[in-house]
C-alpha cells in the first residue's frame, strides 16, 4: 500500500499549466459557438422549463386547488421544494467563503462554477414562496412598505424572517459572484475580438485595471464578504428551519433542527455540486483544473455532512422517546411505520447509508460511482424534506384530522420544471461566463507566489 | 505629432519573485505616485509597496452596526407603536424574534455598502478611459506578466531616470503611456450630468411603475377578482328586493338558535309557581352567580344587593334586595323580575343565559343570607 | 519547493514557576475541595460536576482538535498539535473526578430515587434510560473509550518523534477518523447525562451540541493560551508567525459565533413555541437573580469575545489572543455553572470559597499534567512530515 507523501503540498492545479494556458482554456467556452451537444441539453432543458411554466400557468389561473395540497397537509411540495433548492444553494457559499476563510486551495478550482449554482438555486427556490401564495401578485405585501391599509408586516413571523433572509441571501451571493468575475471581465476585456464584446466586457469589468492598490482593497472586501457569506450561509438555513421548528407540530418543533437543516443543506447542495462538476470537467476538458482530488475532497464533506445528519436523525428518535411527549413518540413511529413509510425507508437509505460508502477510498476516487452516490443523495435529501412537511402535516394531534396527501400532475410538472429553470440557467452561465476563476486559479498554480525569503 | 501628455512609464516582468524586488525597490526608491499591475494578487506585494492596510473593515463594521441598529428602531416602532397587534401571545417588543431580520439587515447593508464604496469611493469606478486601458502592457497583466508603472507626475520622475532605473531591475518592453484626448478631460463618471440624468430617470420610472402597479394595476382584472365578488356585503343594495335593501330582517316568529320563548311574559305570578331553580348550591354555580351579578346587577342593586351602587343619585336607586319581601319571593320570581323586568329595571334576558340568571338567583340567596344570618350558621 | 527551513527544536525544560504555581494551586484547591464536601455535600458535588464537564470539555475537544487535524490534513496545527495531545491527556483525569460524584449520584439527580420516578409517569417512561445501573455503564464506557483512543493517538504520535515514519501519520489518520463518529455520540449522552437529566423532565435534541460547540471553543482557548505562552519564550519550534496565530485567533472568534447561534437558536425555539415543558428550564434561569447571571452569559460568552477578536490584528496579536483565551475559559466555566447550578439552587446564585476551590484545583491539575509530560515528551511533534509545510504555512 502505497504511503502518501506527507510532506508535499498537494497540487492544487495539475501540471503547472502557463497562466496564458489558462486564459485559453477558460474562456474558449465564451468565444466558440455552442455546439450540437449544447443544443440538445439546452433543448431537454427547455422542455422542462416549458413544463414548468405551464404547471405555473394553470396554477395562476385556476389557483391551488390544482395542486394536492389539503387539509391538514397545507403545505407539501411547495415548501418541500423550497427548502430542497435553498439547501443546494449552500453548496456553492460554502465552497467559495468558508473553504475560502479555512484557506483551503482546492476551492478555486471551483468556486465561480458552485457560487453560479448557488445564485441559480436560490432563484429557483425564491419562486417557490412567490407562487404558493392564493395571489401571487401580491406578493408585494411580503414586504414591509407603507401602505393605505396602514399595515405592517408580522416580523416575529418565520416566514417573513424567510423573506429577508433568502433576498440577502441572493442579494449577497450575487454582489460575491459579481466582485468575483470582475477581473476575469477585464481579462475577457483585453481578448475581445469583437467590437461589442469588448463594449460589454469594458462594462461589466468597470474598467479593472489589475492594479495592486485595487487588488489590496479588493482582497480586504473578498475576505470581508466570505466573512459576512458563512454566517449568512447558517442564518438563511436555520431561518428556514425555523418555519418548522417553531411551531408546536411533533416531528416539527425540535431545538435541532438549524444546525440539522445546514448541514443537510451542504450535504445535498455538494451532492449537487458535484454531479454538476463531473460534467463539466469532461465537457471543457478542465480536468487539470477540477481534479480528482476536488472531487475526493468533496465527498469527504458529503461523508461529514451526511454523518450530521445521520447523527440529528438518531438524536430526534432518542430525545422524542426521552421526552416522554406521546405525540412525539408516535410520530416517529409513523414516520417509520405509518402510510408514508416508503418514502421514510428511501430517505433512510439514501441519506445515511449511502454516503458512508464514501470512507472507502476506492469509492472516493471512482468517478461512475461518487456520481450514483450524489445522485442518490439528492433523492433522499429531497425525501428528508418531503418525509418532515408532509408525514407530520398528515398525521399530527387530532386522529379525526388526518388525511393522506398525493401530489397532483400540476405538482409533478412544477418539481420537474423547476430542475429545468435551474440547468437552463447553467447552460447559459457556461456560455456567457467563465465558470472557473480566472483570477483565483493563476494565484493557486504551483509557483505563482513568489518564495518566502525572509521568514 | 502632437504633444501627448505622458502618463507613465511602464515595464513587463515575467516572475513573481522579480515583481516583487521590483516593487521593493521602487518604494525605497522614494517613488510613491507607481503601480504594480498582476493578473491576480501576490502574497507580499502589499509589504513591498509599503501600502497601509485597507480601512473598508471599518466602512463594514460601521454600516453593520448602523443597519441592525435601524432594523430594531424600524421593527419596534412598527410592531409596538405604529400598529400593534397581539400575535401569539407575545408581548408587543418581542426582541427575541427580532434578532434574525437584524442579522440579515447587518449582513446585507455592510455587504452593499463595502462594495460599493470600494468600487466608487476607493477605487473610483467604473473608469474605461484610463491611460493604461488599450495598451499592450494591459494585455499582458491581465494575462500572464506582472508590470510596474511608473507616473510621470510623481516628484521623483524624469523620462531618463525612470528608463534606467527600470532597466537596472531588470524590466522588459519598457514602454511610454501617453493619455487619449478623451482621457485627458476625464471626470469621475458618477457626477457627470449624464448619470445624474440617468439615476433621476431611473427613480422616476420605478416610483411610477410602483405606483401605477400597486394603487391601479391590483385593482383592475383579474387582480380584483378577491375584492370584487359576487357575495353581497353588509349594507349593500340589492336589486333582487323592491325596497332595494340587501340586509333583510328575518322572518317573524324566527327564533336564535338554543333560544327558548320565555313562557311567562308579564305574568310574574305564573313564574313564580311554575320555575323551578335547576341549579344547586355548588361553588362553580355560586361563582358564575357572582360573577354575573358583579357584572349586570351591582351597577344598580350595589355588591351586597343593598341597593346602594355606585350609580347613587345618578339613576334611581332600586329597592333592597334584603327586605321581608323579597326574601319571601320565590327562587322563580326573581327570575321572573331578571328575564322580564320591573319597573324601571329592563330584560336582562339577552345579556344571560337562562342558567347564568339561576345561577344569580341563587347568588343572590347567598347575599340575603349573608345579611340575615342566624347564630345557627355560623357553626 | 524552495524553503531550505532547518526543523530547529531543542527540547527545553518548562521553569520551576510553573510546576509551583500549579502544585500551590492543586494543594489549595484540594483543600478547598475537600473542606467543602466536608461542608456542603450537594452543592460540592454539583460544582464536582462542572469541574467534570469542563475537563472534559478541554480534554476531549482537545483530543477531536487532534483528530480532525489529522482527518483533514491540516497543517497550520501540526507546529503545536503536541500541545492538544497533552490537553487531552486530562482523560485520564476524569475517573478520579467522577469517583466523589459516585457517592452522592441520589443527591444530584431526582430519578436516582425509585419512590420519585414510581410516582412521575414522565420519569417512568424514562426509566430504561435514566437508571442508576445503565448511567454507571455509560459512566465508564466513554471514559473507557476516550482514554483507548487518546492512548493509542498519542502513542503513535509520540512514537513518530523517534522514527519519523510516516505510515504512522496513515495510521493516526485512520484512528482520528474512527473516533470522529464515536465523539460525536458519546460527547452528546455525556452531556445528556451528567447536564440535562440534572433536570430530568427537561430535553433539547440539540443539548448535545450546544455542549460540543461550548467545549471545542474551551479547547481551541486552552490551546491558544498554551501555544502562545510556550512561543512567547520560545519552548515550541522556531518560525511560528502571526500567521499561525491567526489560524488559532479566528477559529475562537468562529466558535463563538457558533456558540452563539447554537444558544440562541434553543432558546428561541423554547420562547416562540412557548410550551410549558420546555420553557420552565428558561423560566427557572430567569428567577431571582439568576436573570442578572443569564444576561452576564450574553455579554460574557458572546458579545465580549465577539468584539474582542473581530479586527484582524486582535487575532494575531499575542496579548490580545492570551487575554481573550483565558477569558473563553472563565466563560465556559461560567456557561456550565448555568446550565448546572440552578437545578441545585433554585432562588439565586451561589457564590462563596467553595465555587472557588473547584476551579483552583482544575486548573492546578492542569497545570501539573502538562508540566509531567513535558519533562518526558517533546513540546512539538518533530517526527510529523507535515511539521515542514506547517511552518512555512503563510495565509
Amino acid at each position: 500500500m502505497s504511503v502518501v507523501d506527507y510532506t508535499q503540498e498537494l497540487s492544487v492545479v495539475e501540471g503547472k499549466p502557463a497562466l496564458r494556458s489558462l486564459d485559453d482554456i477558460i474562456s474558449k467556452p465564451l468565444e466558440t459557438k455552442p455546439d450540437k451537444k449544447f443544443y440538445i441539453a439546452l433543448s431537454i432543458t427547455l422542455s422542462m422549463l416549458g413544463l414548468f411554466v405551464i404547471g405555473l400557468g394553470l396554477t395562476f389561473w385556476y389557483g391551488i386547488g390544482m395542486w394536492g395540497n389539503n387539509n391538514p397537509v397545507g403545505w407539501a411540495f411547495d415548501i418541500v421544494n423550497f427548502v430542497f433548492w435553498v439547501g443546494i444553494g449552500h453548496a456553492g457559499t460554502l465552497i467559495s467563503a468558508i473553504l475560502f476563510l479555512f484557506r483551503q486551495k482546492w476551492r478555486t478550482g471551483i468556486a465561480r462554477f458552485a457560487e453560479g449554482m448557488t445564485i441559480f438555486a436560490v432563484m429557483t427556490a425564491l419562486l417557490f414562496p412567490l407562487i404558493h401564495v392564493g395571489r401571487p401578485w401580491l406578493d408585494g405585501w411580503l414586504m414591509p412598505y407603507p401602505n393605505q391599509h396602514g399595515l405592517w408586516v408580522n416580523f416575529t413571523s418565520p416566514l417573513l424572517w424567510d423573506v429577508f433572509a433568502v433576498s440577502t441571501y441572493f442579494m449577497v451571493s450575487l454582489i460575491f459572484w459579481y466582485v468575483g468575475l470582475i477581473p476575469d471581465f477585464a481579462t475577457l476585456r483585453e481578448r475581445a475580438s469583437t467590437k461589442i464584446k469588448k463594449v460589454i466586457y469594458s462594462t461589466f469589468s468597470l474598467g479593472w485595471r489589475f492594479s495592486n492598490r485595487h487588488w489590496q482593497h479588493y482582497e480586504m472586501v473578498y475576505l470581508i464578504l466570505a466573512g459576512f457569506a458563512t454566517p449568512l450561509v447558517l442564518s438563511v438555513h436555520t431561518i428556514v428551519s425555523f418555519d418548522f421548528a417553531v411551531s408546536i407540530l411533533p416531528g416539527w418543533h425540535t431545538t435541532i433542527f438549524p444546525p440539522y437543516f445546514v448541514a443537510g443543506a451542504v450535504f445535498s447542495g455538494f451532492a449537487m455540486v458535484q454531479n454538476v462538476l463531473i460534467f463539466v470537467r469532461r465537457i471543457f476538458n478542465y480536468e487539470h483544473i477540477i481534479t480528482l482530488d476536488t472531487l475526493e475532497k468533496m465527498n469527504k464533506i458529503m461523508l461529514v455532512t451526511g454523518s450530521m445528519v445521520g447523527y440529528a436523525y438518531a438524536m430526534e428518535f432518542f430525545i422524542a422517546w426521552y421526552s416522554g411527549v406521546q405525540p412525539e413518540q408516535f410520530t416517529f413511529l409513523n414516520r417509520a411505520f405509518g402510510p408514508y413509510a416508503w418514502a421514510y425507508w428511501i430517505m433512510v437509505t439514501c441519506n445515511v447509508i449511502t454516503p458512508q460508502l464514501f470512507w472507502f477510498k476506492k469509492i472516493r476516487r471512482s468517478i461512475p460511482v461518487m456520481f450514483i452516490v450524489a445522485v442518490f443523495v439528492n433523492v433522499g435529501m429531497w425525501f428528508e424534506r418531503f418525509v418532515i412537511v408532509v408525514t407530520s402535516l398528515s398525521r399530527d394531534y387530532l386522529p379525526s384530522s388526518w388525511a393522506y396527501y398525493k401530489p397532483t400532475y400540476v405538482d409533478a410538472m412544477i418539481l420537474i420544471g423547476s430542475f429545468g429553470f435551474f440547468f437552463t440557467w447553467i447552460l447559459l452561465f457556461t456560455k456567457a461566463l467563465p465558470v472557473v476563476s480566472i483570477a483565483e486559479v493563476k494565484a493557486v498554480v504551483d509557483d505563482a507566489q513568489p518564495s518566502h525569503k525572509d521568514h | 505629432m502632437s504633444d501627448k501628455i505622458l502618463y507613465s512609464y511602464t515595464g513587463i516582468f515575467d516572475t513573481p519573485d522579480e515583481i516583487i524586488h521590483a516593487a521593493e525597490k521602487t518604494s525605497e526608491y522614494g517613488f510613491k505616485k507607481y503601480d504594480v499591475h498582476t493578473p491576480y494578487p501576490l502574497h507580499g506585494m502589499n509589504k513591498a509597496m509599503k501600502l497601509p492596510p485597507s480601512k473598508l473593515g471599518y466602512v463594514a463594521l460601521v454600516v453593520g452596526l448602523s443597519g441592525a441598529l435601524a432594523a430594531l428602531l424600524l421593527m419596534f416602532w412598527m410592531s409596538a407603536v405604529d400598529y400593534p397587534i397581539i400575535i401569539g401571545g407575545k408581548p408587543f417588543f418581542s426582541f427575541p424574534a427580532y434578532v434574525p431580520v437584524m442579522f440579515e439587515v447587518t449582513v446585507l447593508s455592510a455587504a452593499i455598502a463595502t462594495v460599493l464604496t470600494m468600487l466608487f469611493i476607493f477605487f473610483k469606478l467604473p473608469n474605461n478611459a484610463h491611460p493604461l486601458h488599450d495598451t499592450d502592457y494591459m494585455k499582458e497583466v491581465s494575462s500572464n506578466k506582472y508590470g510596474i508603472s511608473i507616473q510621470a507626475e510623481d516628484e521623483k520622475f524624469s523620462e531618463e531616470q525612470v528608463k534606467i532605473f527600470l532597466t537596472g531591475l531588470g524590466a522588459k518592453e519598457i514602454t511610454a503611456v501617453y493619455y487619449d484626448n478623451e482621457e485627458i478631460n476625464y471626470k469621475h463618471k458618477i457626477l457627470e450630468p449624464k448619470f445624474i440624468g440617468f439615476l433621476l430617470f431611473t427613480a422616476l420610472l420605478t416610483s411610477g411603475v410602483s405606483y401605477f402597479v400597486l394603487n391601479k394595476l391590483l385593482y383592475m382584472p383579474p387582480f380584483d377578482w378577491m375584492m370584487e365578488q359576487d357575495k353581497l356585503n353588509p349594507q349593500a343594495t340589492s336589486t333582487l328586493f323592491t325596497d332595494g335593501y340587501g340586509m333583510r330582517e328575518p322572518i317573524e316568529g324566527t327564533i336564535s338558535r338554543g333560544h327558548l320563548p320565555y313562557l311567562f311574559k308579564g305574568q310574574p305570578d305564573a313564574a313564580e309557581i311554575n320555575l323551578a331553580n335547576p341549579l344547586p348550591f355548588t361553588k362553580p354555580v355560586l361563582e358564575m352567580g357572582q360573577k354575573k351579578y358583579d357584572t349586570f346587577c351591582s351597577p344598580c342593586h350595589g355588591y351586597h344587593g343593598e341597593g346602594d351602587s355606585r350609580l347613587r343619585g345618578q339613576f334611581p336607586n332600586p329597592p333592597s334586595l334584603h327586605s321581608e319581601k323579597i326574601r319571601n319571593w320565590k327562587d322563580g320570581r326573581i327570575f321572573h323580575v331578571i328575564t322580564d323586568g320591573q319597573n324601571v329595571m329592563p330584560s336582562y334576558s339577552s345579556q344571560m343565559t337562562t342558567e347564568e340568571r339561576w345561577a344569580v338567583v341563587n347568588y343572590i340567596r347567598v347575599l340575603q343570607r349573608a345579611l340575615n344570618a342566624k347564630e345557627s350558621d355560623l357553626k | 519547493m524552495s524553503s531550505t527551513h532547518n526543523v530547529e527544536y531543542q527540547k527545553k525544560e518548562l521553569p520551576a514557576k510553573i510546576r509551583t504555581i500549579g502544585l500551590v494551586l492543586f494543594v489549595i484547591g484540594l483543600i478547598g475541595v475537600v473542606a467543602s464536601y466536608l461542608t456542603d455535600s450537594s452543592r460540592s458535588a454539583f460544582n464536582n460536576i462542572i469541574m467534570l464537564s469542563f475537563l472534559t470539555s478541554v480534554g476531549l475537544g482537545s483530543l477531536f482538535l487532534v483528530a480532525v487535524e489529522y482527518v483533514a490534513g491540516a497543517v497550520w496545527s501540526t507546529p503545536f498539535r503536541r500541545i492538544p495531545e497533552f490537553l487531552s491527556t486530562i482523560l485520564l483525569v476524569l475517573p478520579v473526578v467522577v469517583v466523589p460524584l459516585l457517592f452522592k449520584l441520589g443527591d444530584i439527580f431526582h430519578w436516582m430515587h425509585p419512590e420519585v420516578v414510581e410516582a412521575d409517569k414522565i420519569l417512568k417512561g424514562k426509566a430504561p434510560y435514566l437508571n442508576v445501573e445503565f448511567f454507571m455503564v455509560r459512566v465508564v464506557l466513554f471514559i473507557l473509550l476516550w482514554i483507548v483512543f487518546y492512548y493509542f493517538i498519542a502513542r503513535t504520535s509520540k512514537k513518530q518523534d523517534s522514527t519519523f515514519d510516516p505510515s504512522l501519520t496513515k495510521k493516526n489518520i485512520k484512528l482520528s477518523a474512527a473516533f470522529i463518529p464515536v465523539f460525536g455520540i458519546t460527547i452528546s449522552f455525556f452531556a445528556f447525562d451528567w447536564l440535562m437529566s440534572l433536570e430530568p423532565h427537561w430535553f433539547s435534541t440539540i443539548f448535545g451540541v450546544y455542549y460540543f460547540s461550548g467545549s471545542i471553543l474551551a479547547a481551541f482557548a486552552a490551546v491558544t493560551f498554551v501555544v502562545v505562552m510556550l512561543n512567547e519564550n520560545g519552548y515550541l519550534i522556531k518560525g511560528l508567525t502571526n500567521d499561525h496565530y491567526y489560524s488559532l485567533g479566528a477559529f475562537m472568534f468562529a466558535f463563538t459565533n457558533f456558540w452563539a447561534y447554537i444558544a440562541f437558536s434553543q432558546f428561541l425555539l423554547i420562547w416562540y413555541a412557548n410550551l410549558p415543558e420546555e420553557t420552565f428550564w428558561f423560566l427557572q434561569r430567569w428567577e431571582g437573580n439568576w436573570i442578572y447571571y443569564t444576561i452576564g452569559l450574553i455579554f460574557i460568552r458572546f458579545a465580549i469575545p465577539y468584539f474582542g477578536l473581530l479586527s484582524q490584528p486582535s487575532k494575531m496579536d499575542s496579548k490580545r489572543l492570551k487575554i481573550m483565551s483565558v477569558w473563553l475559559l472563565f466563560a465556559h466555566w461560567y456557561d456550565l455553572y448555568w446550565l448546572a447550578m440552578p437545578n441545585y439552587s433554585k432562588d439565586g446564585i451561589l457564590f462563596s470559597w467553595i465555587e472557588i476551590a473547584f476551579p483552583l484545583l482544575t486548573v492546578g491539575i492542569v497545570i501539573l499534567l502538562f508540566v509531567q509530560l513535558s519533562k518526558k515528551n517533546n513540546l512539538v511533534a518533530i517526527g510529523d512530515p507535515k511539521l515542514k509545510r506547517g511552518i512555512d504555512f503563510r495565509l
